[in-house]
């Protein structure tokens, strides 16, 4: 008997050291429809995909594909029965062209001399040019990746699995990086797959996305899945409920802002990158005691540099810095930890952390060569327990052998904890935050957001560089919305709206 | 002048073909310190191949060339698994990898030798004679000035390394293989995700890298020293590194980087001999290439980009 | 199914040292020695030897067994104080390989770092007819600057201008080696031995034919040195500030400068250090075990080093083990070619499969981790 079904998956279940990843899962996708999967992080979507994909092999359950039993082996297996996923990590070679990325794994083939094979860029780039402009995702196939934006390396990702002619496509959090008008744009696309025959399925946590263009929906929770629904007989609202498995409130809490002295000020504050290309162009701002000032803009447009140069990782060349009206332009990084900046930094793993250090070394490694922990340069090993131990309970930080656990591994989620533990304890004027909530589930960043407010409330300065528009919506008192290095409107957040704020992004609004 | 050209020549061109396998093997993202290790016990192979081959059949050492040159490169590659296993398979990092190689290729093959010529000939020598291969000159083209020095006192294998080399060129940028194995030099994931498997790729380049350095070491063998020893291992696989760095891991600004290291060599001797110094004094200007790569290196390395996953371990279950 | 967990089960059992983490920067370097020497033993049988017999003759050799007959004037004691001659050399050697690795650094110069250090402490100290009160405490004062020098030279080109300290470190040794040669030949050859000139006993850092109750031997001074400064670079490394800023910086350059730490300051002080040591290897070893230089060679000593700090997990009292190991064999070979009629280079090759071995052992400890990942699975899905 054919079932209706493009996809099956019976029973699925995976585990990795420690916990189940899928538990005994059974989805269902019909063909040529929009089927969302929809879970926090850690739910085990990502994982249920990547089985899809030929990633990794499930212990238990069964895969049929159009009513066939397959066993998907390796990615180019799955590319084999039609399947494809567009990736939310981009894994695309920054020095190649666009062409060169996508044809890599299926190279055409020419002969040169009817004799010596060789990789037919050519024809290749005609071909790309055709696929783009019949699915509306254009781009100069001849480009190198690393001169695109985020929203144009996500096509040669999208083109890269058209290319290999899939019939299914699994798209991995799509929108994490875009704006509400690139979203949009992406939006329209997966729909004008869909009503190509294709069939698709969305992998993602936005409610919003789901109900503006899914058709059915899957909810996993912890590993399980939950239930599967009609999206468009179903409440916005139930599905949060089911998704997280109790109500939450997305909106934090927040008491009116009480701003006074002026902590931080940015004068025509230029940063060039190692090319010597200005990345930020001319930015003056001020954040006061009390006020969380929160840069929006698309990824790359210079936010990271400006906290860099705050904080000293970066040299400014041109303009000035003052803390607490003292000239911090030129000091050290060190210089500038101890007259007031707390940070904390974008990517943990490779600036915030030391991944073989235990957990102790890391919360102390901003304090080390001070009293109590260090006496005329001989470390006292006790200070740093007891210093360790102290936040470990107060900041609720999970490690499976205390204070002696090696950061490396702990989960993401406990690591930001122990950075963010570590920067609060530091009591600086100025904190500043970026994209503190990347890759740690809802329960945390809630979590987060509330600690962020209360140390607003204690009088704090806080600058927020966040790629979540949402999270700017709901935490800032003033928003920054940076283009191409420069802002293109400083306003309080009420008097902004989302859409607003995503048109400054894209440099298509400017005062 | 003429001497300079070719002395140059013949020792840039094998320097060469050495510095390309080190650009392939780092060019597909695995660090390899270990081509000195390579055309080291590749060396070894081919004269022990040669001298016993001779000893059965009688025939010339110095006709054995070719026979050498073949079992040098499967000498070289069977090697330069120790390096691929170790350093891909076994996760062990690279740097420490292609150190100890070294170390192992001197000790195995210093043993080895002495063994061999124990048992076999009875004889303690440390060494194997191989004589110096022929060579030979156009006579037309060798008659232009200047210029004409490339043509004259030629060894086969120059030639044979520039057609590996033209080879080599067209696989690394031309060919599939190639678009794939600097992709996982630069982005590995991508190339897993594209359903190819990095470890193969990478795999086939160290291999790659130990076959050309073998040869490199042969050739050495028969022109320099005329013979195999431990004298062997005088540091030319760390200086086709320098080349390949120098040369930006591209293989044309590399030759460039060989012919310099090669003339700065001959043009140092020769200027020694030419003004009567005594003896001592070559080996001031054999620091020559040395001190010529580091200074070049202050004023160049900021616009050197080495490939961005070289030396990373790949680890495909990392989520 | 129950068979294949009682497999993996005894498996797991037979690793314990193995598994516990705790043991396994011990265990780990114990397996590959043993492993080693078994490979060694087999090659051993194939040439038509005795292992045992030859092993046995490697720690007669080296002054550990008694050895049956003795010249005159020697003794076991002679031959073990010869062992700890060569050692000295070696630790100081490894700690200053050790010192780089930690700050992620490869000093792969260690040779040519000796080999200067020696040569300037030679012409400097070595023929200037001091007094030994003076003369030895200086040869280790120009030994240590020497080398720290440039060891700091090499930090310096990394933290400046982006240069790779392998690639500076191999281009050093080869500099050095050609210049020393050339100075050598020029000024301080001696045309008998074809070495430098034989430094005066006052300068010679190792007493040589002292007559201790009817026995003649080679009293190393420098041995009391290394293992002080073993102990001393393990409370640097362990207890202080700089200690910890350098570690930081050899774990996670980004995060030591996010930190504040100044990694280039603290990369060109490690090399300092690493290059300080190499120098007092350098002294140890030419002004020491020798007395002499020989012109145009580098030392093996300074890429044995690396694999001696590594089979030593970098660690100072790991390294006095390692390289004490490594001198045995070194030191043992001689006597074992004679006696057991094994040529001696199968030393070296014991050492290379040693090394070998021991740079496996980040998968070894992947794959325990693995095995013990499965069984506490296997202990799960059961209860």
């Amino acid at each position: 008997m054919m079932s209706d079904y493009i996809v099956e998956m019976k029973h699925i279940t995976k585990r990795f050291p420690g916990i189940v990843a899928n538990d005994d899962v059974s989805i269902g996708i019909k063909k040529g429809e929009i089927f969302a999967l929809l879970g926090e992080n850690g739910a085990g979507k990502s994982t249920l995909m990547s089985i899809l994909c030929g990633m990794y092999e499930p212990d238990e359950g069964e895969i049929y594909i159009r009513g066939e039993k397959v066993q998907i082996s390796s990615p180019n297996h799955a590319a084999n029965l039609n399947i494809g996923m567009v990736h939310q990590h981009f894994k695309l070679v920054e020095d190649y062209t666009i062409t060169e990325n996508i044809i890599l794994g299926v190279e055409p083939i020419s002969k040169f001399a009817g004799l010596f094979p060789y990789v037919g860029i050519r024809n290749a780039n005609r071909k790309i040019e055709e696929l783009s402009k019949n699915f509306g995702l254009e781009v100069d196939p001849t480009k190198r990746i690393a001169d695109l934006t985020v929203s144009m390396q996500q096509r040669v990702e999208i083109l890269k699995v058209l290319y290999r002619e899939a019939e299914i496509l699994i798209f991995d959090e799509p929108t994490a990086v875009l704006t509400p008008q690139e979203i949009d744009f992406l939006l329209g696309i997966i729909e004008g797959l869909r009503n190509s025959g294709k069939t698709i399925i969305l992998i993602t946590h936005k409610l919003e996305e789901i109900k503006k263009v899914a058709d059915r929906c899957a909810v996993l929770n912890k590993g399980k899945l939950i239930d599967v629904l009609d999206v468009k007989t179903t409440s916005t609202n139930l599905m949060a409920q089911l998704m997280i498995g109790r109500e939450v409130s997305f909106e934090s809490e927040k008491a009116p802002a009480q701003f006074k002295e002026e902590v931080l000020k940015v004068e025509q504050l230029t940063v060039k990158n190692e090319d010597g290309f200005e990345v930020v162009k001319d930015v003056s701002f001020t954040i006061r005691s009390g006020e969380i000032f929160a840069i929006a803009g698309v990824a790359d447009n210079g936010q990271v540099e400006i906290a860099d140069a705050i904080a000293g990782l970066v040299k400014a060349s041109g303009g000035n810095i003052f803390l607490n009206g003292q000239d911090i332009t030129n000091d050290s990084i060190r210089n500038r930890t101890e007259s007031g900046i707390s940070y904390v930094p974008e990517d943990r793993q490779r600036f915030g952390l030391f991944l073989d250090f235990d957990v102790a070394t890391n919360l102390a490694s901003k304090q080390y060569y001070k009293e109590p922990f260090s006496n005329k340069g001989i470390l006292n090993k006790q200070e740093f327990d007891q210093f360790g131990s102290q936040l470990i309970d107060k900041y609720d930080i999970r490690s499976g052998q205390g204070i002696k656990t090696q950061v490396r591994s702990m989960s993401g989620g406990n690591q930001q904890k122990a950075i963010i533990a570590r920067e609060i304890e530091l009591q600086s004027p100025l904190m500043i935050f970026v994209q503190p909530t990347r890759g740690v589930d809802i329960g945390a960043i809630e979590n987060i957001h509330k600690m962020i407010i209360e140390q607003r409330d204690q009088g704090k300065a806080i600058l927020l560089v966040s790629l979540e528009l949402d999270e700017i919506m709901n935490v800032a008192d003033t928003i920054g919305v940076i283009y191409n290095g420069q802002f293109q409107k400083i306003a309080s957040s009420e008097s902004l709206t989302t859409n607003e704020v995503g048109e400054y992004m894209m440099g298509a609004k400017h005062e | 002048m003429d001497t300079i050209i070719i002395d140059g020549l013949s020792f840039a061109l094998p320097l060469f073909i050495m510095a390309i396998g080190g650009i392939y093997s780092e060019k597909s993202g695995i660090t390899n310190l270990a081509l000195e290790g390579f055309q080291g016990f590749g060396a070894f192979i081919g004269a022990m191949s040669a001298v016993l081959i001779a000893n059965a059949s009688g025939a010339a050492i110095e006709d054995m060339f070719y026979v050498a040159l073949l079992f040098a490169m499967i000498g070289g590659m069977g090697f330069s698994i120790i390096h691929a296993v170790l350093s891909i398979k076994f996760k062990a990092n690279q740097v420490i990898s292609g150190v100890v190689i070294n170390i192992l290729a001197l000790a195995l093959t210093t043993f080895l030798t002495t063994q061999i010529n124990a048992l076999v000939f009875g004889a303690a020598s440390d060494k194997f004679r191989l004589g110096v291969s022929e060579r030979f000159t156009i006579d037309g083209l060798a008659n232009i000035p200047v210029i004409g020095a490339v043509f004259t006192n030629v060894y086969p294998f120059q030639v044979i390394i520039i057609v590996i080399a033209i080879f080599a060129w067209y696989v690394l940028y031309k060919t599939k293989f190639g678009l794939r194995l600097r992709a996982s030099g630069e982005n590995p994931q991508s190339v897993d995700a594209a359903g190819v498997s990095v470890s193969k790729i990478r795999f086939s380049a160290v291999l790659i890298s130990g076959l050309l350095s073998g040869l490199a070491g042969m050739c050495f063998a028969y022109s320099i020293s005329a013979q195999f020893s431990s004298g062997i291992y005088m540091g030319y696989g760390f200086l086709a590194i320098a080349a390949l760095i120098f040369g930006n891991w591209r293989i044309l600004p590399t030759l460039g980087a060989c012919l310099l290291f090669g003339f700065a060599k001959s043009g140092g001797m020769f200027i020694a001999q030419s003004m009567a110094l005594p003896s001592s004094f070559t080996d001031l200007f054999m620091i020559l290439p040395y001190v010529v790569t580091l200074l070049l290196l202050i004023f160049f390395s900021k616009s050197n980009r080495a490939p961005r996953a070289l030396g990373e371990i790949y680890d495909k279950g990392k989520r | 199914m129950s068979k294949d967990k009682k497999k993996t089960s005894l498996r797991y059992r037979l690793i314990w040292p193995l598994r516990n983490e705790k043991w396994q920067p011990i265990s780990i370097p114990v397996a590959s020695i043993l492993v080693s020497f078994i490979a060694a033993a087999i090659i051993i049988l194939l040439l038509g030897k005795n292992p045992f017999q030859a092993f046995y003759n490697l720690f007669q050799g080296a002054g550990i067994l008694p050895k049956p007959t003795y010249a005159g004037y020697k003794s076991m004691l002679t031959d073990f104080l010869q062992l700890l001659n060569a050692m000295t050399p070696m630790v100081f050697a490894s700690l200053a390989v050790a010192v780089a690795l930690r700050a992620g650094l490869f000093n792969i110069g260690v040779s040519g770092q000796m080999l200067a250090s020696g040569f300037l402490a030679t012409i400097i100290v070595g023929y200037s007819g001091l007094d030994a009160f003076i003369a030895k405490p200086l040869v280790l004062l120009v030994g240590m600057v020497a080398g720290g020098l440039m060891g700091g030279l090499v930090g310096w080109l990394k933290y400046k201008f982006n240069i790779h300290e392998v690639v500076t470190t191999i281009m050093l040794n080869y500099i050095s080696q050609y210049v020393i040669s050339f100075f050598i030949h020029m000024y301080y050859i001696d045309p008998i031995s074809r070495q430098s000139k034989y430094i005066t006993e006052a300068a010679r850092l190792t007493l040589v034919n002292v007559e201790i109750a009817n026995m003649k031997m080679n009293i190393p001074l420098g041995f009391i040195l290394a293992i002080a400064i073993a102990v001393f670079i393990k409370f640097l490394m362990d207890k202080t500030v700089v200690g910890f800023e350098i570690k930081a910086v050899g774990s996670n350059r980004n995060a030591a400068k996010y930190t504040g730490i100044k990694v280039g300051s603290n990369t060109v002080l490690a090399m300092v250090i690493s290059g300080g040591l190499a120098g007092l290897a350098g002294v140890t070893y030419y002004l020491g075990y020798f007395g002499s230089i020989q012109p145009k060679v580098l030392t093996n000593i300074g890429f044995d080093s690396i694999a001696v700090a590594l089979l030593g997990n970098a660690h100072p009292v790991g390294i006095i083990f390692s390289s004490f190991l490594i001198s045995i064999i070194d030191q043992g070979s001689t006597y074992m070619s004679s006696q057991a009629g094994i040529r001696q280079e199968i030393a070296s090759v014991i050492i290379g499969l040693i090394l070998l071995f021991s740079a496996c052992s980040a998968y070894v400890k992947y794959k325990v981790s693995r095995l013990k990942d499965k069984e506490v699975d296997r202990k799960d899905s059961e209860s």
